[in-house]
């Protein structure tokens, strides 16, 4: 605290703009992209600045349209056929340009905390030298009042700085993360947490097309191979409940027993680990985590999965999460709600035989059970 | 197929606090670096995996470098021991509270301060930073291609090809030399210490003049780094605040030490599970 004293307001100087670096994939816009808007909405209105959303890609034809419905007053699209997949050095040269075309700079530049956006970010931000925030799981904007002595020249009241709250130390604290020395002030924000707005179609906004100038050196590293998994319907992400099984399972049986813990479940699903899914036990579809499905069931039961944090952030937000692992120390006791430590071998069974006894139970309440 | 040769292999390996041992850490959930236990980040382990493979198949030589405290040099004799030639440790006060720009800053002048390199290997992030930035902010220094998430890789005609995980799939990416690699945990488990390697360390425990030509102590005047980009001073970024997580993190209910049927019921008696039971 500041001892009374008033300390001199400090306005880093920005045209006020929020924006958004867009992610497609085979001409759809990433949901995270959406999200991120609607995070950036409540930005932009706080700082009283528009909202807008920088787009890479080819053949886009009505993707920039739908951005707009989402809430963006401007989408910047950049439409070239090295552009049509992510690739580190075309994209990072089209963002640094466009960036650097600003007279005053954009105020906070967003993105998804993906495998693109976690490629790209940190080397937008230290070509700007400006601050960057991973993995950001709640966005917010508000004064700030710097009174280390440390730094002399900055001491000040910084009246807009973007809040960029992370979890932190193995998610057993939140950091509030600020730099309000310079902007853009930068944040990647995790899939499938913040809210997209409810498309309007009435929404106006500008489409502006942006040069793409690549230089010889853009070309050191080439796209040689992309391999998406298309993803058949298993229905992960409508299911009430999910029984996914990892590693612990110690075989490819072992999905056998997952099987017939979630026959007894209404609106049931399986799910797994990556783990699993890489040594082939049960195919891609079935992926849980950063790089599979992001789900939110009403009960998530995790049976031998350590609960590595590529897993988590696919999970977490479900209803009821119950992990069955018999290491007491496993990550997934740290997020789960209800753990058992126990051998899934012993537990399973035991939760079946219970579930059975119970279905017959409501079924038939009057009668005795031996 | 020309036979590809590399000559020198760089590793970015980070000393971090042991989150799993309970020493040192305050109850709000910060950690006392002084009193913490300490290990090497699990993630650096890939990347020295990664470095190692390099070497064993196209040459060259793999040298260590890490940022922190002089405690550091355990890390260092850890990577020596698995097979690591030489190592680096930038130390030096004016370097705490570095966030990740100003630590990318002094570690890609560390490395052009040792020179030549061919490959740069980074772990995918460390458990205390946890922010996967360091590697590509040294890449952008540098000005080098980079492939993260990075969990196979090999070297043809002068060219890495290496595979990145990607959401829903993968890919592959044909990178020229020099280039930066951050390797994914999904990349092999670090092998054991070399037998020879353990030897070297013996050897150099006992002789300090050895083990100052293996592994050497640097600082920022060493580089001709820019104090002023370094530390709290060059840090775009500050920690305004903290606080504690009680909702999700460590409200956990464990169920432990009673007979199966015994856990089992309390389950189902403290959930609301039997509602989603099949009728
Ligand atoms: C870029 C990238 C993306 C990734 N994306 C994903 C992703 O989308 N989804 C994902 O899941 N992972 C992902 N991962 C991998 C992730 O880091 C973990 O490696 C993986 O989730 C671990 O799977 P697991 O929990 O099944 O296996 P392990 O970590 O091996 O855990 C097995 C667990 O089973 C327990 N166990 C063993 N035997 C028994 C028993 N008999 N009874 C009870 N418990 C037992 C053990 O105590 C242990 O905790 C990704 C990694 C990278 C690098
Ligand atoms: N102080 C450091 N010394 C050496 N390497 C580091 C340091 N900090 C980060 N790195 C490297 O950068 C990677 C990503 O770190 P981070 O951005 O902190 O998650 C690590 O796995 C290391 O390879």
């Amino acid at each position: 605290m500041s001892e009374g004293k008033i300390l001199p307001e400090i306005i880093t100087p920005s045209n006020k703009e929020v924006i958004v670096v867009g992610e497609q994939l085979n001409g759809e816009i990433r949901p995270v992209t959406l999200e991120l808007l609607g995070a950036g909405r409540d930005l932009a209105s706080k700082l009283g600045g528009s909202l807008s959303c920088v787009l890479l890609g080819h053949k886009l034809e009505k993707l920039p349209q739908k951005l707009i419905s989402y809430g963006a007053d401007i989408v910047y699209v950049a439409d070239d056929s090295i552009l049509e997949n992510y690739q580190t050095l075309p994209y990072r040269r089209v963002i640094v340009d466009f960036l650097s075309g600003f007279t005053l700079p954009p105020h906070i530049v967003l993105l998804g905390s993906t495998t693109c956006g976690r490629d790209l970010a940190p080397r937008i931000a230290a070509h700007f030298e400006t601050g960057l925030t991973a993995d950001c799981t709640e966005l917010d904007i508000g004064p700030y009042e710097h009174t280390n002595k440390i730094d002399p020249e900055k001491v000040g009241l910084y009246p807009n700085c973007l809040y960029a709250i992370r979890p932190s130390f193995g998610e057993s604290l939140k950091a509030r993360i600020l730099g309000p020395w310079k902007n853009p002030q930068m944040a990647t924000v995790r899939p499938g947490i913040m809210l997209p707005l409810k498309p309007d179609e009435n929404h106006k906004g500008e489409i502006k097309t942006i040069p793409v100038d690549l230089k010889p050196e853009d070309y050191r590293a080439e796209l040689i191979e992309v391999v998406h998994e298309v993803s058949k319907s298993v229905n992960l992400t409508e299911a009430d409940v999910i029984v996914a099984g990892g590693f612990g399972l110690g075989k490819q049986d072992g999905f056998e027993l997952i099987k017939e813990l979630a026959s007894c479940f209404e609106n049931v699903a399986i799910g797994a680990s990556r783990k699993v899914v890489d040594i082939g036990w049960i195919p891609y579809p079935y992926q849980i985590g950063q790089t599979g499905k992001s789900v939110r069931p009403k009960v998530y039961i995790a049976c031998g999965i350590s609960g590595a944090i590529q897993h988590r952030v696919g999970m977490s937000k479900s209803g009821l999460i119950i992990a069955i692992n018999k290491d007491p120390e496993a990550p997934i006791f740290k997020f789960a709600h209800h753990g058992i430590v126990g051998d899934l071998y012993q537990i399973i069974p035991e939760l079946i035989k219970q579930f059975k006894s119970n279905i017959v139970k409501e079924e038939k309440p009057l009668v005795r059970q031996n | 197929m020309t036979q590809s040769s590399l000559k020198d292999i760089f590793v970015l390996i980070k000393q971090v606090p042991d989150q799993s041992a309970k020493a040192g850490i305050n109850p709000d959930g910060t950690i006392d670096r002084a009193k913490a236990k300490r290990m090497l980040n699990p993630f650096d382990r890939y990347a020295l995996q990664a470095a190692l493979h390099t070497k064993k198949h196209y040459g060259g030589k793999v040298t260590a470098i890490t940022m922190g405290p002089p405690a550091a040099l355990e890390i260092i004799l850890e990577a020596l021991e698995h097979g690591v030639d030489c190592g680096y440790i930038l130390s030096d006060k004016r370097l705490a509270a570095s966030d990740t720009l100003a630590t990318a800053y002094a570690l890609h002048k560390v490395i052009k301060y040792i020179g030549h390199f061919d490959l740069i290997f980074c772990g995918l992030q460390t458990t205390d930073g946890d922010t996967a930035q360091v590697g590509p902010q040294i890449a952008e220094r540098l000005s080098l291609p980079q492939t993260t998430y990075c969990e196979d890789f090999r070297i043809e005609e002068n060219k890495v090809i290496a595979k990145r995980v990607v959401e829903g799939g993968y890919e592959w990416v044909k990178m020229e030399i020099p280039a930066l690699i951050t390797v994914a945990n999904s990349y092999h488990h670090l092998e054991y210490k070399s037998f020879r390697g353990a030897r070297m360390v013996q050897h150099l425990l006992r002789n300090e003049e050895e083990k100052n030509k293996y592994i050497k102590t640097i600082t920022l005047d060493t580089i001709g780094a820019e104090p002023a980009k370094c530390g709290l001073r060059g840090s775009p970024t500050i920690v305004a605040r903290t606080d504690k997580v009680s909702e999700i993190g460590g409200s956990c209910k464990i169920h432990q030490g009673a007979s199966q049927e015994q856990l089992v019921s309390e389950i189902i008696q403290s959930t609301n599970i039997k509602e989603f039971l099949k009728l």
